[in-house]
C-alpha cells in the first residue's frame, strides 16, 4: 500500500509534469490494497465508509461523510460538510467547508481556504483563497 | 431584562407556536424535505435495479439494538457461504465489532460507521455499490443500524426488508413500532430459547404484527440454539 502511495505522492509533485495514465492505475492498485485505520482522528463522529485511512492527527469536522476508499495524511484537515469518496488526500492539507472530491488527489501541503466547491476526476494543488486562485489537472 | 435576553426570549415565544419550522422558512425546509425523500427514493431504485441486473438478492435487515440481528446473520452466514458467495454490509455510529464477528463466517463485509445518524441511506449504499463489481455475489445483506424507528424513512432498494424483535424487549414492542413492521416482509421475533423464563405473550407480538401489516410472514427464531433458522431461510428463498 505504502509504495504505490510513494509513487502517487512523487507522480503528483510538480503541477507540470503530470503523469496521469500513471496515476489513474496506482490508484486503483492502491484502492484494493486499502485497509481501515480509524483510530487517531480528531474531531467528532463523522461518516465513515470502509476503507478509510486516516494517519495520526487529522482533524474532521462536524457532518462530514468520508468513503469508501479515502487516505488523508498526517496533519491535515477536513472542514464541515464535507464529502470525500475515491480520494487520496497527502499530508498537512486542509480542505474548506462544504467540499465535495470524487476521485481526486490533493498535493501536500495543498491548503484551500474557501468554502463550496465540487470536483470529481482531478489533482488539485497549492495554496488557494478562492476557486479561481484553484491550481487543478483533470484525468 | 437586558436586551440581550429580551430578544431570546421573544425569539423562544417564537419557535414555541412552530412545529416544524418558523413561517419564513417553513417552506424551505418542506421543500427541502421532500426533496430528500425523493432523491433517496430515486437512489434506491437504482441500487434495486442494479442487483437485479446482476441477479443478486439483496435484504434490508432492521431492527433494535440488542434483537439479535448480528447473531442471526452470523448463522445465516454460515449455512450460506457454503453454497453462495455473501456481502454482509454493516451500519453502526462506530465500530467494527458486527463486522467481525460476520467475517469469521466467511462473509464479505463493508462496516459504515454512521457517526451521529441514526439510519442507513440509500446514498451509503450506493457509494458502495458503485465501487464494487457486483458480479461477484450472489446474495447482499444490509445490516441496519440499531433502531425501530430511523429506518421508515428511508429505503434501500433491497428486495425484502426484515425486522427483527426479540421478546426481551417485551410484547408491547410491536405495536409501538407499526411503520417498520408496515414495511417490511418478514417479521422474526428473536430469543425464544427465553419464552419460558421471560413470560412475554409471544401470541400477542405475533397477531400485532399481522394486524398492522397483514401480508407479513412472521416467524419465531433462536440465533442462539438455531431453532427456525432453516425456516427463516426458506421464507427468503433459499
Amino acid at each position: 500500500m505504502k509504495e504505490e502511495l510513494s509513487k502517487i505522492e512523487e507522480l503528483s509533485k510538480e503541477y507540470e509534469n503530470i503523469d496521469i495514465s500513471d496515476i489513474k492505475m496506482l490508484m486503483q492498485k492502491f484502492f484494493t490494497k486499502l485497509r481501515n485505520r480509524l483510530e487517531n482522528y480528531v474531531g467528532d463522529y463523522p461518516t465513515f465508509i470502509e476503507p478509510v485511512y486516516l494517519e495520526d492527527n487529522v482533524k474532521i469536522g462536524d457532518d462530514v461523510l468520508i468513503g469508501p476508499n479515502v487516505y488523508i495524511g498526517a496533519n491535515s484537515e477536513i472542514q464541515d460538510y464535507v464529502e470525500i469518496s475515491n480520494t487520496i488526500i497527502f499530508e498537512n492539507v486542509k480542505v474548506g467547508q462544504n467540499f465535495k472530491l470524487e476521485n481526486c488527489i490533493v498535493a501536500k501541503n495543498s491548503s484551500f481556504n474557501f468554502n463550496n466547491l465540487n470536483m470529481k476526476n482531478s489533482v488539485l494543488f497549492g495554496v488557494a483563497e478562492s476557486k479561481d486562485e484553484l491550481k487543478t489537472k483533470d484525468f | 431584562m437586558s436586551e440581550k435576553n429580551q430578544k431570546t426570549v421573544s425569539r423562544i415565544k417564537e419557535v414555541e407556536s412552530t412545529n416544524l419550522a418558523p413561517d419564513n422558512i417553513r417552506n424551505e425546509v418542506i421543500e427541502t424535505k421532500k426533496a430528500v425523500e425523493k432523491d433517496n427514493d430515486l437512489l434506491a431504485e437504482r441500487i434495486h435495479q442494479n442487483f437485479k441486473e446482476h441477479n443478486v438478492k439483496s435484504f434490508d435487515i432492521v431492527g433494535a439494538i440488542g434483537a439479535g440481528k448480528t447473531a442471526l446473520l452470523e448463522t445465516i452466514s454460515q449455512r450460506l457461504t457454503t453454497k453462495y458467495r455473501v456481502l454482509v454490509i454493516c451500519g453502526d455510529i462506530t465500530t467494527r465489532v458486527d463486522a467481525d464477528r460476520i467475517e469469521k463466517h466467511n462473509a464479505e463485509t463493508i462496516q459504515i460507521n454512521t457517526g451521529r445518524e441514526c439510519a442507513l441511506n440509500a446514498y451509503h449504499i450506493h457509494q458502495i455499490i458503485k465501487n464494487k463489481d457486483l458480479n461477484k455475489y450472489d446474495i447482499v445483506f444490509i445490516e441496519n443500524v440499531g433502531n425501530l424507528i430511523c429506518p421508515s424513512d428511508f429505503i434501500l432498494g433491497t428486495d425484502q426488508r426484515i425486522i427483527i424483535v426479540s421478546i426481551t424487549e417485551g410484547e408491547w414492542v410491536v405495536e409501538k413500532h407499526p411503520m417498520l413492521f408496515k414495511m417490511s416482509d418478514i417479521a422474526v421475533i428473536n430469543k425464544i430459547d427465553l419464552k419460558e423464563r421471560l413470560g412475554t405473550n409471544v401470541d400477542k407480538m405475533i397477531s400485532d404484527a399481522k394486524k398492522i401489516n397483514p401480508n407479513i410472514k412472521v416467524i419465531t427464531t433462536s440465533a442462539k440454539t438455531g431453532e427456525n433458522v432453516e425456516k427463516l431461510m426458506s421464507l427468503m428463498g433459499f
